[in-house]
Parts: structure tokens; C-alpha cells; sequence
């Protein structure tokens, strides 16, 4: 079943100015419920402009964007019910923040959904555990918090709203390998607790791989590739030829496999290489090796 | 927001885009003054012919400067209609109960749109259009620079213009995207009363000042690690040198004076 779907959609910045920008062309494709989609491509390949025509921040020039099977710019009055059931956490989230304390910001968005305050307080509370946010946090201003935890805040913050679709642009860029693992995980965990639909936009495919059951590729404003994400690897000159590479643990595994070492195909995180591994070191010499 | 550069400068790529920006900086100051010289129907004709030369040169569209001379199009038909009834003479032309209209005053409404009009294209077209803000600004530092004599601090101030039209696009940019991201979580900033509209500002105006703070304790610093002291003994990295274009640009606009002068002189048609 698929949640959203793009039809022939097509987004021009600056129409009709010298610096016109066509920065979509005809992109469709759809995005499956209850999964989550990474969305890859390149910087300036239109990510960021894609997933904000997924909650009608911006409104496609052509085509038509489809949630649920209906045309989300039907009622262009009632699009803010759109953006309540298709979250959107933006590139870099941290600079929205505003709020005297950490808890009135999350709460902003369910305050605007116009819920009552104690469910608006029980909801804060639910994502910023989500999210792992201590609950000591909640009263501190969310300025004096450190880069990673003031995304997770800003996450918490669209969370809290519960949407049907959680999209979240960039949510790992300039962290450390561990905030970025953390976010990521924190992300998948929420879609298995609640069943909506996740799309994260990246350009490492590393992550992609780890993380995300469906991929589509983007390059230069058009959509290259898409499906599940173990298809989508398997063409490597494809993605090689739009300027992306698979990811390194693949590579390694095809440099083992033409020494000569039985590695599987389709092989993309290092766990499933190093179970692999295992199993091959196991069966030659019957020692279990450690893995990593 | 991105690409679009600050004012209504519209790369071309044409003769009048290549002058040095002092250059331009003089001519349109003596194609003001020349605007303001003519006197005669044969001066205002040359005027206007000049005028469209400019935009040929300039190669921008018509539209373009069409929709630049609209903000004072209001303006224009003002003077223009102040003029019509109220600028007396000889030569009675229509009369209708106390309305009087005079041949001199039509003329006189027509010169003063012209004016108006040669005024504001020709000055957009040698600078707004065809020359960068911060070229404009490099070029007022410099022909400003004599006043440094008088302890006028023109280097700071040119400089201080600079890093605001420099940061002027980038924090456009910035509230564009934080209006963006309070709206993905349900901020409305269009419907309501006016108290509830002023308040929704605040979810933009907090984060846009944080960040413009940061933005400008940041350039401050990477200003002082790359030793920037003010603009004594500083040398620059783009030195403007005048060329043959230039000073054929400058002898064109002093021909146009000097054959307005004439034309005042010699030429024919209603003189004001
Ligand atoms: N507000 C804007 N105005 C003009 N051009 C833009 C704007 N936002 C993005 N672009 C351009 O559109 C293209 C796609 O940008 P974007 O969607 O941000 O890509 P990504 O998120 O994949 O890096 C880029 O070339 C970018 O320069
Ligand atoms: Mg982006």
C-alpha cells in the first residue's frame, strides 16, 4: 500500500527570473506505508525540495501529490491538516527552535493542533524519551543544549505531533558517528513502535543501507532509481554513474569475491559481512572469529 | 531566494555591465544633471532618445524595466496631472466651468514625465541593473576616498555597507527557512487577529536573531584570526583600472550634455 504518491511532479525556483532553477522534473514514484524510505541523491539533486511538497509546504508547479490516494492540494485551506499528518523535520532543525524551555517547544506543535494540555504534556513526554531526551532537559532553554541534543529536541518536536509520516531531511548531517547512529536508530525504533511511515533523506549510502527498506535516488532533479534497498545496491554502475558510490563494505566484499573468497552478494552493512565471515571462517576451520 | 541577487541587478552580460563601476558612479551622476538641463522639445527628444539607447545597450528586457518604473508610476501621473491644470498661459486649449487647460501646460506635464522617466531608468540602468551592490559600493569607497582628508571614515562605513548587503540575501534566506519549518509545525501567519499575527512572529523573529547574532560574533572573529584592522595600509584584491570603454562611455555622456546644451540653444518647440 502506498502512502504517498508523486505524479509527474516538476518544481521550478525563481519561474520566469534570470536565475530560474527547474529544480524537480516530472518525478514520480510512491512511498510504501509502514516503511521507511531513504532518500538519496547528491547535494543540490532536489532532496530538500521534494520532501517539501510531501506536507505542501510548497506547492508542485506541475503534477500532483497524492497522500493516502487523495490530492493533498485539493483543499488548499485546510493544507495545515496535511502538515499535522505528514511531518516534516528540516535540514539543520536546530536553528527553528524558540521556546523559553525545552518543553514548550516540542509542545508547539501539538499546541497548534489545538489539543488539550494534558495530552499536549503527555505527548511532549513520550517523544522526548523517544528521542532519548533525559526528562531533566525538559525545563532547561533549549539554547543552552549542545548541537546533537538540540536536533533531537527539534525531532521530539515534530514527533510529538504524530504524524502518519514521519520525514526527516538530513536528520544525521554534521553529527559525530555516534549522534548520527543514535539519531538513526532512535528513528527506526520509532517506526516499529508506531507503524507510520518514515522517509529520511541522506546522501550516505552507508546509512542508507542500515537503516532504511526502500530507496529512491535522485540526481539533478530526476528520479534515477527506486526500490527495495538491497535492488537498488545491486546496480552499482547505475548509482556509480550518477555520482554515487555503494556502500564501502560492498566494495570490500567484491574485492574479497574476486581473490577468490565465496563472500555473498548483495552484502551492504559491515554486520552482514561480518556474519558471512563468520560462517565462511567457521567452516573451514571451525573457530568462530569475533566480529568487528 | 537563493541566486537572487540583492536589488534588481540582472546579469546581461552587456557593455554597460563591463564599465568600471566608478565609471558609472560618474556618468549617472552627470546624466542627472543633464536630465535636469533640458529646457526644449528638441532637448526632451534627445533625452528620451538617449534614454532608449541605454536600455538597447543594457540589453534587459522591456518588462524588466517596465516593472521598475511602476513603483513611481503614481508619482509621475501626479506631477503630470498638477502640472495640466494648474501651469498657466497664453495659448487656451480646453475649458470646461473652471477647468483651463494651456498648450504650456501640456508641454510642461510632458517634460516633467519624461524627466521623471529618464531619471529613474537612466540611473537604473547604469547602476541597479547593470552593476552589483557590492561593486557599488567598492566604487563609492573609492571616489569617497579623498574625504579620508577630513577623518571621514569611509572605509569602515563602505565597509559596514558591504557585510549588510552581503547578509541581507542570506538571512532572506534564513526566514524563508524558518517560516518554513514553523509551518511544517502548524504556525499560521496569515489568518487570524492582528494581536494573534503580531505573536506568531515571535517563532521566526527568535530564531532569526540567534542566529544573525552567531552569523555576526562568527564573521567578527574570522574577520580578526585573518588579522583585519581597519582600512589603513589594506590593499585590495581586485584593483579597478579604468579602460578604453570607460572613457568612451564618459566622452558619449558628455557629448549628450553638451548637445542638449545646444539643443536648448538652437533647437526648436516649446521652451519651459
Ligand atoms: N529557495 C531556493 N531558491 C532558488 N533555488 C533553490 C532554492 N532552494 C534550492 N534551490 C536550488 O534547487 C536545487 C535543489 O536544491 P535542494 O532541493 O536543496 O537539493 P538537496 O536537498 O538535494 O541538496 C539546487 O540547485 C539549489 O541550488
Ligand atoms: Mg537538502
Amino acid at each position: 500500500m502506498s502512502k504517498i504518491t508523486l505524479e509527474n511532479v516538476s518544481y521550478v525556483y525563481g519561474e520566469g527570473t534570470p536565475f530560474e532553477m527547474h529544480a524537480l522534473r516530472d518525478v514520480s514514484f510512491s512511498i510504501r506505508e509502514n516503511a521507511v524510505t531513504g532518500l538519496i541523491g547528491h547535494t543540490g539533486s532536489g532532496k530538500s525540495t521534494l520532501v517539501q511538497l510531501f506536507n505542501g509546504l510548497t506547492r508542485p508547479m506541475a503534477g500532483r501529490v497524492l497522500l493516502d490516494g487523495a490530492d493533498i492540494w485539493e483543499k488548499p485551506k485546510q493544507i495545515k491538516q496535511i502538515r499535522f499528518r505528514v511531518g516534516l523535520v528540516m535540514q539543520y532543525p536546530e536553528y527553528q527552535l524558540f521556546e523559553e524551555t525545552v518543553r514548550a517547544d516540542i509542545a508547539f506543535g501539538p499546541k497548534n493542533m489545538g489539543l488539550p494540555a494534558d495530552e499536549i504534556e503527555a505527548r511532549v513526554r513520550e517523544a522526548a524519551e523517544l528521542v532519548g531526551l533525559d526528562e531533566a532537559l525538559l525545563d532547561h532553554s533549549p539554547f543552552d543544549l549542545s548541537g546533537g541534543e538540540k536536533r533531537r529536541v527539534a525531532i521530539a518536536g515534530i514527533i510529538a505531533m504524530r504524524p502518519e509520516v514521519l520525514v526527516l531531511d538530513e536528520p544525521a548531517a554534521g553529527l559525530d558517528p555516534r549522534g548520527r547512529d543514535r539519531i538513526l536508530t532512535q528513528v527506526r525504533e520509532y517506526q516499529r513502535r508506531s507503524g507510520a511511515t518514515v522517509v529520511i533523506v541522506s546522501h550516505s549510502m552507508e546509512d542508507m543501507a542500515r537503516f532504511c527498506d526502500d530507496i529512491v535516488v535522485l540526481a539533478r532533479g530526476e528520479l534515477v532509481m527506486q526500490g527495495k534497498t538491497d535492488e537498488v545496491f545491486a546496480h552499482a554502475d547505475r548509482l556509480a554513474q550518477v555520482g554515487l558510490n555503494i556502500p564501502e563494505i560492498s566494495r570490500v566484499c567484491a574485492m574479497l569475491r574476486a581473490r577468490g573468497i565465496p563472500m555473498d552478494e548483495g552484502i551492504f552493512t559491515v554486520d552482514a559481512a561480518a556474519r558471512c565471515l563468520e560462517r565462511l571462517l567457521g567452516a573451514t576451520d571451525g573457530e568462530g572469529a569475533s566480529t568487528r | 531566494m537563493k541566486g537572487i541577487a540583492l536589488g534588481q541587478y540582472y546579469p546581461s552580460g552587456s557593455v554597460l555591465h563591463r564599465l568600471d563601476p566608478r565609471m558609472k558612479v560618474i556618468i549617472a551622476v552627470l546624466y542627472i544633471v543633464t536630465t535636469f538641463l533640458a529646457k526644449n522639445v528638441t532637448a526632451f527628444a534627445l533625452l528620451l532618445v538617449s534614454m532608449l539607447l541605454l536600455i538597447a545597450v543594457s540589453r534587459i528586457p522591456l518588462r524588466i524595466v517596465l516593472s521598475g518604473i511602476k513603483p513611481v508610476l503614481m508619482i509621475m501621473l501626479f506631477t503630470m496631472v498638477i502640472n495640466l491644470f494648474f501651469v498657466g498661459g497664453e495659448r487656451l486649449l480646453f475649458e470646461w466651468k473652471f477647468i483651463r487647460i494651456y498648450v504650456e501646460g501640456l508641454y510642461q506635464a510632458a517634460f516633467m514625465a519624461i524627466r521623471i522617466v529618464v531619471l529613474i531608468v537612466g540611473t537604473s540602468m547604469l547602476l541597479t541593473y547593470t552593476t552589483t551592490p557590492i561593486m557599488l559600493t567598492d566604487a563609492l569607497e573609492r571616489l569617497l576616498a579623498p574625504l579620508r582628508v577630513l577623518h571621514v571614515p569611509v572605509h569602515e562605513f563602505a565597509m559596514m555597507m558591504t557585510i549588510a548587503l552581503r547578509f541581507i540575501p542570506t538571512l532572506m534566506e534564513e526566514t524563508e527557512k524558518i517560516m518554513a519549518a514553523q509551518k511544517a509545525r502548524g504556525a499560521d501567519f496569515t489568518s487570524g487577529s492582528l494581536v494573534s499575527r503580531a505573536k506568531a512572529l515571535i517563532p521566526i523573529l527568535i530564531p532569526l536573531f540567534v542566529s544573525a547574532f552567531r552569523r555576526a560574533d562568527d564573521l567578527a572573529t574570522a574577520m580578526e584570526c585573518r588579522c583585519y584592522h581597519g582600512g589603513k595600509g589594506r590593499t585590495r584584491m581586485t584593483v579597478l583600472h579604468f579602460h578604453l570603454g570607460d572613457f568612451v562611455a564618459l566622452t558619449v555622456f558628455v557629448a549628450l550634455g553638451a548637445g542638449l546644451i545646444l539643443a536648448n540653444r538652437y533647437g526648436f518647440g516649446f521652451s519651459m
